[in-house]
C-alpha cells in the first residue's frame, strides 16, 4: 500500500506526544523512526486467494479515524502484590527506564507493518508489567475504557527468570461522546525469561462503531511458557493477531481464542507459532460463533523450523454458524521443516446439532433456550482452558449477553 | 493378480521411463511464443477459423496476465521462460491423427511405448488407448463394441475436425476458460494433441480408456487437451499416464483437462504422472458435475521439478458429489504443490479429499486446497484429510487449506497431520528380520495403501514401483 500521508500526522505531532509525557530521547527516536517507516510500510498481510482479499483493510479511512492529539482513556491497573510492577509507561520510565529500553520493540518490531508503525509513533496509553526473578503473582488486571476517536495502546511485559504472572486486560467503550467511527490499536509484547510463565488474557468488547487492530507477540526463553487467551466480542471490524516465538528449548505456548459475531461484524483472527528450538510444544484452540451476517476469517500457522527437533504442535478450530447469512473462512496452515515433528490441525464448520436440539426440545425446553444452551456448551472446551475464574466468568457473561 | 504384479515388477522401471530417443520430427516450431507460432500450429492442423480465433484470444490473455508469484510458499517459476520453449513438435510419422495399429508406427516410437508397457496393457485391460508422442497423438484405438454404442474416444485434433459442434460448445468455454490462470491461457494458445472422450446417455464403458503422453525432445513444451463429456446416466473411467526423459534444459508441461459430468453420470479420472525432474508441470484440470453426477479424481504426482496442480470440481447440481484421492512424493530438488478444489454450488452436495504426501532428501510437498460452500448449498458436507510423512530434515512439508463457508447448514471438516516415519514401527519390523530400507519401504507402502487400492492394478503396481525407486539408495 502506498502510505496514506495523514494530515494529522507530522514529526511535530509525534514530538508533542513524547514531550507531553516527558519521554527519554530513545523512545522519541523509536517513535520518529516508526513515523518515517510509514512511508514504505505495508498493511498487514491478509489471507488472499486468487481474485479475493478476505479482509479489506485498505478500505479503512485513517484520515478520518486517526486523531492523535486527542486520545483519551480511563484505565484502571491493579496488582495484588507489591513485588510486581504495573505502571503506565509515563510513570515507569523514570525508575525502570533501562529495563524498558532494553526490551521495548525487541519482540514486536515497531516497523513490522503500517499499523504497528502508526501505533508506536502515536501511542499514549498502555502498561509496563515487570515481574522480577522468582516472583509469582496471579492477579494483574488492566481495565481500559476508550474515550476518544482513536486510541493507541502499547504494552510491554517482562517476566524474569522463574517468575510467573497472570495478566488480564480488557477494553470497552467509555461514556465519552464520540460520533462516527473509531479506531483502537493494541500492541502487546511479552518477554518470558528462562523458566518464566506468563498467562495473558485479553477481552475486547468495544461497541459497533469501532475498528480494532491488535497484535500480541511473545518470545520464550528456555522452559518458558506463554499462554494467551484472546476473546473478541465487540467492534465492527477486528483484526487480531496472536503470535509466539518459541525460541528456547523446552518452551511452550498455548493460544486459546474465542469470538462471537453478530450483526455485520467482521473478525480476522490469526494465531501463529514459530517453533525455533528443541522440544517445544504448542497448542492452538479457537472456537467462534457467528450469527446474522457476521463473518470470520481465521488463519492458524504452525511453523516448525529446521532446528526444532522433537516438536509437538496441535491446532483445532471450530466455527458454529447460527445464521444462513453468516460466512466463515478458515485456513489452518502447517509449515514443517523438521521431520522429527508431531503436528496436526483440524478445522470444522457446522451448525447446532439437530439431534441435540431435538433432544433438548423433547425435554420441553423451548427451541430458543435449547439453542442457547448448545451455544454455551460449544464454548465450554475453550472456557475450560481458561484457568482464571474471573476471566472465565467475564467471557461466559458476554456469551450469555450475545444470546439474548 | 500376483503374477501380473511380479511381471511388471521385473521390468526395470528406470529403463522404462528414463530412456531417450534421438529427436526426429516432421515439423518443429520455433522457440518461443508469438502470434506467428500460434497461426502456424493452427494451420498445420488445418483448424477451423473459430479455433484459431480462440487461440489468438488466449494468447492475448496470456500476454496480459502476470506470472503467479504471490501465493504463499508457491514453487519458484523464475526459470520458466516461454521464449526458451519449443511449443510444438509434430513427430515424424505418416499417419496423422493416430495410427490404429502399433505396427504402423515408426520403430523408435513403437519401441518407446513397448518399453512403457502400453500395448500390453491395452490387450489386457483397456477399452481403448491413445498414445501421444511430443505434440501429437500417434496411436489411437477404441474397441469396436464401444464404438458401436456411440462412445467416441479419439485425439483432440481429430475431434475438432469430426465433432466440431460438440467441441466448439465445450472447448475452454465454461469449464476451463483461458482467463482462469496464466498457464490455462498459454495452454489455450498452443494446445496440441490430447484426448476427446464422449459417452452417450446411459452408456457404461466398463473398462477404462487410457491415454499416455510421452515427451521425448529436449526443451519442449507439451500442451495436450483432454475433454471428457459423459452424458446423463453414463459412466466412464479415463486413465492418463505421462513421462519424459531427463535433459539438461527444462521442459514445460501445461495440460488442460475439462470434464463434463452429466446428470447422474459417473466419471473417474486417474493419473500417475512421472515427469522427469526438470519438467515444470503446470496444469489446469476441472470438472463440472450436474445433478446427481459423481466425479472422482485419483492422482499420483511423482516426477517433475515443480508441480502446481489443483484438480477442481464444481458441484453444480443438487446431490452432485466429488472424491479426490491424491498422493505426492517429492525427492531431491522437487517441489510438489498440489491439492484439490471443490466448489459446492448446490444443495446436498458432498465431497471428500484424501491426500497423502511423502517428502525426502530435500523435497518439498505442499497441500494447497480450497473448499467453497456457496450460500444456498444447504445440507452439503465435506471432509478433507491430509497426511504428510517426512523422512529427513532437509525436506519440507506444508499444508495450506482454505475453507470458505457461506452457508450454515453444512458439515465441514478438515484434518491434517504431519509426522516422521515412526522409530518404533521401524524397530518392530527390524526385530522381525527386515533391514532398515525394507522396513521403511514397507511403512511407506502402508502409508499410501489407501490411495493405491483405488487405482487399477497396473497403476497401483507402477505407483508402488516408482515409490520404491524414489526410496532406493538414499535411505538409512
Amino acid at each position: 500500500m502506498s502510505t496514506k500521508q495523514l494530515e494529522s500526522l507530522s514529526e511535530e505531532t509525534v514530538r508533542r506526544i513524547a514531550d507531553e509525557r516527558d519521554e527519554p530521547e530513545w523512545l522519541l527516536e523509536t517513535r520518529l523512526n516508526a513515523l518515517s517507516a510509514l512511508e514504505t510500510a505495508e498493511l498487514p498481510d491478509v489471507i488472499q486467494t486468487p481474485g479475493r482479499r478476505w479482509t479489506d483493510l485498505e478500505a479503512l479511512d485513517f484520515e478520518a479515524l486517526v486523531d492523535p492529539l486527542n486520545q483519551a482513556d480511563e484505565t484502571e491497573r491493579t496488582a495484588g502484590d507489591d513485588e510486581v510492577v504495573v505502571l503506565p509507561f509515563t510513570e515507569a520510565l523514570a525508575e525502570y527506564g533501562d529495563v524498558i529500553e532494553a526490551n521495548f520493540g525487541s519482540v514486536l518490531d515497531p516497523e513490522h507493518n503500517y499499523l504497528t508503525a502508526l501505533s508506536v509513533a502515536l501511542f499514549t496509553t498502555g502498561t509496563f508489567v515487570y515481574v522480577p526473578e522468582g516472583v509469582d503473582v496471579e492477579d494483574v488486571t488492566v481495565r481500559a475504557e476508550m474515550n476518544s476517536r482513536s486510541l493507541f495502546s502499547q504494552t510491554l511485559v517482562v517476566a524474569e527468570e522463574s517468575s510467573s504472572v497472570t495478566i488480564l486486560e480488557s477494553i470497552e467503550t467509555g461514556d465519552a461522546e464520540v460520533d462516527d467511527d473509531r479506531y483502537f490499536s493494541n500492541l502487546v509484547e511479552v518477554v518470558a525469561g528462562e523458566n518464566a510463565n506468563v498467562q495473558f488474557g485479553s477481552l475486547q468488547n468495544l461497541d459497533a462503531d469501532a475498528y480494532t487492530y491488535s497484535l500480541k507477540r511473545g518470545v520464550t526463553d528456555t522452559y518458558a511458557t506463554i499462554d494467551w487467551i484472546e476473546s473478541n466480542f465487540g467492534s465492527k471490524l477486528t483484526r487480531s493477531d496472536i503470535e509466539t516465538d518459541l525460541n528456547g528449548d523446552g518452551s511452550e505456548s498455548q493460544i486459546v481464542g474465542t469470538f462471537f459475531g453478530t450483526d455485520d461484524q467482521h473478525f480476522d483472527i490469526n494465531a501463529r507459532v514459530w517453533h525455533q528450538a528443541e522440544q517445544t510444544t504448542a497448542d492452538l484452540v479457537t472456537r467462534g460463533v457467528l450469527d446474522d451476517v457476521a463473518r470470520s476469517v481465521y488463519e492458524g500457522v504452525q511453523d516448525v523450523g529446521e532446528d526444532a527437533w522433537n516438536t509437538s504442535s496441535y491446532q483445532r478450530e471450530n466455527t458454529l454458524m447460527l445464521s444462513d447469512d453468516a460466512e466463515a473462512d478458515a485456513s489452518p496452515k502447517l509449515i514443517i521443516h523438521n521431520h522429527d515433528t508431531e503436528a496436526s490441525h483440524s478445522a470444522t464448520v457446522g451448525q447446532v446439532d439437530a439431534e441435540d436440539l431435538f433432544y433438548l426440545e423433547s425435554r420441553s425446553i423451548d427451541s430458543r433456550t435449547a439453542r442457547n444452551m448448545l451455544v454455551e456448551g460449544f464454548f465450554v472446551p475453550v472456557l475450560e482452558e481458561i484457568a482464571v475464574d474471573e476471566f472465565r466468568d467475564d467471557v461466559e457473561e458476554l456469551v450469555f449477553e450475545r444470546l439474548q | 493378480m500376483s503374477s501380473q504384479q511380479d511381471d511388471l515388477k521385473e521390468t526395470d522401471t528406470e529403463a522404462r521411463f528414463e530412456f531417450k530417443k534421438e529427436e526426429k520430427s516432421a515439423f518443429k516450431s520455433e522457440k518461443g511464443l508469438t502470434e506467428e507460432t500460434v497461426r502456424v500450429i493452427s494451420e498445420d492442423k488445418d483448424e477451423p477459423e473459430w479455433m484459431l480465433e480462440r487461440r489468438l484470444r488466449a494468447l492475448e490473455q496470456f500476454q496480459e496476465m502476470p506470472m503467479p508469484t504471490d501465493w504463499p510458499g508457491q514453487p519458484d517459476l523464475s526459470e520458466v521462460d516461454i521464449d526458451e520453449i519449443v511449443p510444438y513438435i509434430r513427430p515424424d510419422i505418416e499417419t496423422r491423427g493416430g495410427a490404429d495399429s502399433w505396427e504402423d508406427l515408426p520403430e523408435e516410437i513403437q519401441d518407446t511405448f513397448d518399453k512403457l508397457g502400453i500395448p500390453e496393457a491395452e490387450k489386457n485391460a483397456l477399452s481403448g488407448v491413445g498414445a501421444q508422442y511430443e505434440s501429437e497423438i500417434v496411436y489411437q484405438n477404441m474397441q469396436e463394441r464401444w464404438e458401436e454404442k456411440g462412445v467416441i474416444f479419439c485425439d483432440m485434433d481429430k475431434a475438432v475436425q469430426e465433432h466440431e459442434e460438440i467441441v466448439r460448445e465445450h472447448f475452454m468455454t465454461k469449464c476451463v476458460p483461458p482467463s482462469d490462470n496464466k498457464f490455462a491461457a498459454l495452454h489455450g494458445a498452443i494446445w496440441s494433441g490430447g484426448s476427446f472422450v464422449y459417452v452417450p446417455e446411459n452408456t457404461t464403458v466398463e473398462m477404462p480408456v487410457q491415454a499416455y503422453f510421452r515427451m521425448n525432445s529436449e526443451g519442449m513444451g507439451q500442451f495436450e487437451h483432454t475433454l471428457i463429456i459423459a452424458e446423463e446416466g453414463s459412466e466412464v473411467h479415463y486413465i492418463e499416464g505421462c513421462s519424459a526423459p531427463k535433459y539438461s534444459a527444462f521442459n514445460l508441461h501445461s495440460g488442460g483437462v475439462e470434464v463434463f459430468v452429466g446428470e447422474d453420470a459417473h466419471v473417474q479420472y486417474s493419473t500417475v504422472q512421472n515427469w522427469s525432474k526438470n519438467t515444470y508441470n503446470l496444469n489446469t484440470k476441472r470438472a463440472i458435475a450436474e445433478k446427481g453426477g459423481r466425479m472422482e479424481w485419483i492422482s499420483g504426482s511423482m516426477g517433475s521439478k515443480a508441480t502446481m496442480l489443483y484438480p477442481s470440481t464444481i458441484l453444480k447440481g443438487r446431490g452432485a458429489s466429488d472424491n479426490h484421492i491424491t498422493i505426492a512424493f517429492a525427492g531431491e530438488g522437487q517441489d510438489i504443490d498440489t491439492g484439490a478444489k471443490v466448489y459446492h454450488n448446490a444443495p446436498n452436495t458432498k465431497s471428500t479429499v484424501e491426500s497423502k504426501s511423502i517428502a525426502k532428501d530435500g523435497g518439498r510437498t505442499n497441500y494447497r486446497g480450497l473448499v467453497h460452500i456457496a450460500d444456498g448449498a444447504e445440507n452439503s458436507s465435506t471432509a478433507v484429510e491430509c497426511d504428510a510423512l517426512m523422512f529427513d530434515n532437509e525436506s519440507t512439508s506444508d499444508t495450506m487449506p482454505y475453507m470458505e463457508i457461506n452457508e450454515s447448514k453444512v458439515d465441514v471438516a478438515h484434518e491434517a497431520t504431519v509426522g516422521k516415519i515412526g522409530d518404533e514401527d521401524i524397530f518392530y519390523l527390524q526385530s522381525r528380520g527386515l533391514d532398515d530400507d525394507d522396513a521403511k519401504q514397507m511403512i511407506v507402502s502402508g502409508f499410501i495403501e489407501p490411495i493405491t487400492e483405488e487405482l487399477p492394478i497396473e497403476y497401483a503396481v507402477e505407483l508402488n514401483r516408482l515409490v520404491e525407486l524414489e526410496m532406493e539408495g538414499s535411505l538409512g
